[in-house]
């Protein structure tokens, strides 16, 4: 039975993301969005209120990452709509679904120059999946039903709908019906799995290539079929981590610019690479020219823009992973490359070896991680620490690590740890930050403050942009330009200011137990690490060099 | 240089000449040439892009295939291939 009543644009809204599943909402009123801020007041959606539009689009994509569900944020026109453009570029480049909603002035002042106009759907081009502007009130549903379906389809990614605010009060007849079909499905299908097949039961020194992609799939437990019956070696990029187990005996870490010693050597030495929802990106190869020189290419994927897009594929595996996968799966003849990936990886096993009594940040990230809960879910800021939680922490899915991958924002972390929390009450978060890093969105304190949320934060404190003085210190004859924050704020008394408990430690003898005693707290917790500013990430790959020829601290 | 032509139809919707054009020269080809004009089918465009780049037009075919507004990309097999002086 179909029901049709008269409703305004902003209570459609409302009703469309309720058949969408939608709960829970982010954002920031203003001017140019108030009618559906009204509507939000009637309506069963739970809205957080984040205090900077980014905040609430980062906290979108975190709510994402950790449910598997569709994010959605809320901001005004004008300033409010540009502020969530960084998060929006953040969830293309990693692929991940959200709606964002945008209120726009009204049809008659649009192209006027209006107070808190700005072209947000010409600005949106480059930094969305798909971007509309409803200028009908009766094109509003479908048009936000299309938005929630664009968002989740294929390579998933995020789509704005900027909404006037005449439509917003405009009435309607408002029919509820199911979600509509998109207009065309965009992801194709089409498998080689013969040539695969060939390729892999001839190869003798296979590599599998674990990426972001498994994840957004739900295809773990199709990959992890895959590897107890092929029993292959395999390396994770950055958004990789968490698919394959980490206790997995053939598996090496993560690859790539800080990825571990023996999952590049590997990756050089092999002659067949399976990449597995990759995209062969520049942190990942280094030098591609020199990638896995002798390697030949089986290269599962969903979006046929990124195959042979950086290196060539031997055969190309278009489609769902959780189709194609079982597809390929066989037992290997591959005895002794195996016993070559568990020497090395046991010869290249990581040193925690830190002489003096400053705290060893990769000590007290894998401490964290040995301690923490089963499901916990970590986030992290970008930079040193970044690298330091994906080569030290521990995952068991994908959804388990949050990390600006591609678009490396800083400022990610503690909104989406935010996000995160909000769709994962029960399960501990835990918010690894860097002192540069955790000042870009500071403000979302007051959402941790505001909602009680449990948060953990992490702050490994080096009083530097540490990330960019190791490259000054490596690649720029030691020039230290604009990298020193010496003069950062005392984050133990910030962070009271927000409710929120807080202890520094200093030395190594500290650290077990200020984890015990975050860990144990029931409500939100700040942990300020100090750590020596001269230590560095290692191993790193230079730029514009070939993945074995890293530098190392040996 | 390569030259190249796209036949392209297109969902006549407010951006999708902006979103054409920007995915086009975001991934490295320049515009020589673009004829537009209404399809016999309604709400519809038939569209002519004529572009150059060092880059494979492969590439640029599967980037605007992806496009929601963007119904059909076909390489016009006309296209020379030529190299600068």
């Amino acid at each position: 039975m179909v029901s049709e009543k008269k409703e305004t644009g902003g209570s459609v809204l409302f009703k469309v993301m309720q058949q969408h599943g939608v709960e829970h909402v982010f954002g920031y009123p203003g001017g140019a969005i108030m009618p559906i801020y009204d509507a939000l007041y009637d309506s069963n959606v739970q809205h957080f209120l984040c205090r900077h539009e980014q905040g609430a689009a980062f906290s979108a994509v975190g709510y994402a990452r950790a449910s598997g569900k569709v994010g959605v944020c809320l901001a005004t026109s004008g300033p409010g709509a540009t502020n969530l453009i960084t998060g929006l570029a953040d969830a293309l480049a990693d692929s991940i679904p959200v709606v964002a909603i945008t209120g726009q002035v009204p049809m008659v002042a649009m192209g006027s120059d209006a107070f808190q106009e700005v072209d947000i759907f010409g600005l949106s081009l480059a930094c969305t999946k798909h971007s509309f502007q409803v200028r009908d009130v009766n094109d509003l549903a479908e048009t936000l039903h299309q938005a929630f379906a664009i968002a989740l389809e294929g390579r998933q990614g995020p789509v704005l709908v900027d909404i006037p605010k005449d439509i917003q009060t405009a009435e309607v007849e408002y029919a509820v019906e199911l979600a509509s079909n998109l207009v065309k499905q965009k992801s194709a299908s089409s498998a080689n799995v013969d040539a695969a097949l060939t390729l892999l039961s001839q190869a003798k020194s296979p590599v599998l290539y674990v990426g972001g992609g498994v994840g957004m799939a739900g295809a773990v437990p199709e990959l992890r079929e895959f590897m107890s019956t092929t029993k292959i070696p395999s390396v994770a990029t950055l958004k990789g981590l968490g698919a394959v187990d980490p206790d997995d005996e053939f598996y090496l870490g993560m690859l790539g610019m800080h990825g571990t010693k023996a999952a590049n050597i590997a990756v050089q030495q092999s002659d067949l690479l399976i990449a597995v929802g990759a995209r062969f990106d520049d942190r990942v190869t280094g030098k591609l020219a020199e990638f896995a020189p002798n390697a030949k290419v089986i290269h599962l994927e969903i979006d046929q823009a990124e195959i042979s897009k950086r290196r060539f594929a031997d055969a190309p595996i278009l489609g769902d992973l959780k189709t194609n996968l079982p597809a390929l799966t066989m037992s290997l003849d591959i005895n002794s490359w195996q016993k070559h990936c568990s020497a090395m990886k046991h010869d290249f096993a990581w040193d925690y070896n830190h002489p003096g009594e400053t705290i060893f940040a990769p000590a007290v990230l894998k401490e964290v991680s040995d301690l923490m809960p089963k499901s916990t879910v970590v986030t992290t800021d970008v930079g040193q620490h970044q690298m330091w939680a994906a080569q030290h922490m521990s995952f068991n899915d994908p959804s388990e690590f949050l990390t600006s991958g591609s678009m490396g924002t800083m400022g990610f972390g503690v909104p989406a740890a935010i996000g995160a929390q909000i769709s994962r009450p029960k399960d501990t978060v835990i918010a690894v930050s860097g002192d540069g890093s955790f000042m870009m969105n500071v403000q979302e304190l007051s959402t941790i403050k505001r909602f009680q949320l449990p948060v953990k934060i992490v702050l490994i404190d080096n009083e530097k942009l540490g990330m960019v003085r190791q490259w000054q210190d490596l690649f720029f004859d030691g020039r230290l330009s604009e990298t020193d924050l010496a003069d950062n704020p005392d984050f133990v008394m910030l962070a009271n200011a927000f409710d929120i408990k807080a202890k520094q430690i200093t030395k190594k003898e500290e650290v077990s137990q200020a984890i015990e005693e975050m860990l144990a707290h029931q409500g939100p917790y700040l942990l300020q690490v100090k750590i020596d500013a001269a230590d560095n990430v290692w191993p790193l790959v230079p730029p514009n060099t070939a993945n074995h020829q890293m530098m190392e601290n040996r | 240089m390569n030259q190249h032509t796209l036949r392209i139809t297109a969902h006549n919707q407010p951006t999708v000449l902006e979103r054409l054009l920007q995915v086009t020269r975001y991934r490295g080809f320049s515009v020589t040439g673009m004829t537009m004009f209404p399809s016999n089918e309604a709400n519809l465009l038939d569209i002519e892009l004529s572009v150059s780049s060092e880059h494979s037009i492969e590439h640029l075919n599967h980037q605007l295939s992806k496009l929601f507004d963007i119904n059909d990309v076909v390489i016009d097999g006309k296209s020379s291939q030529r190299y600068s002086a």
